[in-house]
């Protein structure tokens, strides 16, 4: 027999992501917003994120990184960062090129590229010629009418027509501004040819879910730090993780007023949420 | 006992209604004139992005028929009522022979983005100065919505998908200002003392021209021209208020059945 609770007995708040943070295990941290912002020279680390690196590593905890780079190589990325002060290895990054490119190998896919020239050397592996697929990541300029049309062209010729985005975010933050996202195309050729594109990268469930079994550990002892509130955060959240947002990179106020995603925190920065984490998880 | 229906305006489609290419529909420059001897006013309407009203009627005068400047009502014209009505400075996401349409209009810090179909245009450059305007409140006007559109060297995407993109971006809806949307058909009607119930569209397009026009309460009349293809007649609801072979039999009817004579 069913019991029925009145409503009342079952409001209580729920745990904030400060309370959980005593169970945690492994943090896994989004790159540019969180640790950098674009700039000159590659980028410019934000106050306070390299030491927060540093000290997590010290920490018990477990650490990887997650972001939906596409604008080059996860080798030529890492150097980049490091270059910044930050200690960080190739093994340790997680992003939708390498992902991509197992997905194309074991369903036998060639993919047409319409992706930025820095990253095309992660798909030097995979089979190109007659494409029977269209594989899209963050081309700025090369998301000319011309390229989206040849795109476009490829997927309305095939029989069935299948289309890899790599993220689906809507933009990011360049250092005069807002620049366009790969989601914003991907919403483009989706309604051009009446599809919907199988997304790799955040937030995917499978992205996050990879990460996860790289560190061993349960999502709910998982905390994802982003300045991406549906993509980070919204996408971490979904598989069961704990997520909280930065103030930093992309990040506007109506975020905290958002339809659908409620962050488990929003905080100043990296370096804040770190001191919150390592205080309160007793280290 | 049946009274003839006061027909104060009838909309005419150009391409696939009066002329297919660069061929006039047979007997339709006579049965236009007939039409206009039968004292109902006229006007003509078109979804082009591209051309402006010169290059339209240029055409139209070489295949001899008798059509005034003033008379034509295009997606562009529709666009610019409304960036007039709303006192908008647009950023013009629109081809350079369509810009003409649009001269005259306060350009410089624009606060509105409307957008056409114009390869030159929608690169990534254009495309992100319009979403960071967009995100700074500006309304989105979309000349219309198309897919994609059949060139000489095949399929090319419409302004659709990047007003679809842009959309996504900013959070925000176009105002879509083509057929078939009701504004476009109202807005044609603006500068005739006339309600919709006293009005016609002769047109080859099911949905973007006859099924728009009723919607708004006006008659359509679809031909068998142009991209008409058997059974479209069924393909809206309610179906056309009559279905018949090309121009010269739509105009027969109008005068036989829908005006009054003398």
């Amino acid at each position: 027999m069913r019991m029925r609770f009145p409503c009342a007995t079952l409001a209580m708040a729920a745990p904030s992501w400060e309370d959980s943070v005593k169970s945690l295990k492994g943090v896994i941290l989004d790159m540019c917003g969180v640790l950098y912002d674009a700039g000159e020279d590659g980028g410019i680390p934000i106050p306070g994120s390299v030491e927060a690196v540093k000290r997590l590593r010290a920490s018990h905890l477990k650490l990887r990184f997650c972001t939906n780079e596409t604008q080059s190589t996860r080798e030529k990325f890492v150097a980049k960062l490091t270059k910044m002060g930050f200690d960080i290895s190739v093994s340790e990054v997680f992003s939708p090129a390498p992902a991509a490119v197992a997905i194309l190998k074991e369903r036998g896919l060639r993919p047409h590229l319409l992706v930025h020239d820095d990253v095309v050397p992660e798909f030097d592996s995979v089979e190109k010629t007659n494409p029977n697929c269209v594989v899209i990541g963050d081309a700025a300029e090369k998301f000319s009418y011309q390229n989206l049309n040849a795109a476009f062209r490829v997927l309305i010729g095939l029989e069935k027509p299948v289309l890899f985005s790599l993220g689906r975010g809507k933009y990011y933050k360049e250092d005069d501004g807002l620049n366009l996202d790969v989601g914003v195309y991907m919403k483009a050729l989706e309604y051009a040819c009446e599809i919907e594109a199988e997304v790799i990268g955040k937030p995917a469930p499978m992205f996050f879910q990879k990460v996860l079994d790289d560190m061993g550990i349960p999502s709910h002892e998982a905390l994802m730090i982003g300045d991406d509130l549906v993509n980070d955060v919204g996408g971490a959240k979904e598989c069961g993780m704990m997520g909280v947002q930065v103030r930093t990179g992309k990040y506007r106020p109506s975020d905290e007023k958002h339809p659908t995603v409620t962050a488990d925190g929003y905080v100043a920065n990296l370096a804040v949420a770190v001191d919150t984490i390592l205080k309160l998880g007793g280290q | 006992m049946a009274t003839k229906k006061t027909l104060k305006v009838v909309l005419i489609d150009l391409s696939g209604t009066l002329h297919v290419e660069d061929s006039a529909v047979p007997g339709a420059q006579e049965a236009l004139n007939r039409l206009r001897q039968a004292s109902v006013a006229v006007k003509f309407v078109t979804n082009t992005t591209k051309e402006c009203k010169r290059n339209l009627l240029a055409r139209l005068l070489s295949l001899n028929f008798d059509i005034k400047e003033h008379e034509i009502f295009t997606s562009l014209t529709a666009a610019r009522s409304l960036v007039e009505q709303r006192q908008l400075r647009p950023l013009l996401l629109v081809e350079d022979s369509a810009l003409e349409d649009f001269s005259g209009l306060e350009v410089s810090e624009p606060n509105a983005v409307v957008i056409g179909l114009s390869p030159d245009h929608l690169n990534y450059h254009r495309m992100n100065t319009a979403f960071r305007l967009l995100l700074d409140g500006a309304p989105l006007i979309a000349i219309h919505k198309a897919r994609y559109y059949m060139r000489t060297d095949g399929l090319a995407l419409g302004p659709g998908p990047f007003v679809t993109g842009l959309e996504y971006a900013a959070g925000c809806q176009a105002s879509v200002v083509g057929k078939p949307q009701k504004t476009f058909f109202l807005e044609a009607l603006r500068d005739i003392d006339c309600s919709p119930e006293e009005a016609l569209m002769i047109g080859d397009d099911a949905k973007a021209d006859i099924g728009g026009a009723q919607n708004t309460g006006m008659l359509g009349i679809l031909v068998r021209t142009g991209k008409y293809r058997l059974g479209d007649e069924g393909q809206i609801n309610p179906s056309p208020y009559l279905t018949c072979d090309s121009f010269p039999q739509a105009v027969d009817h109008i005068i036989q059945h829908l005006l009054i004579h003398n």
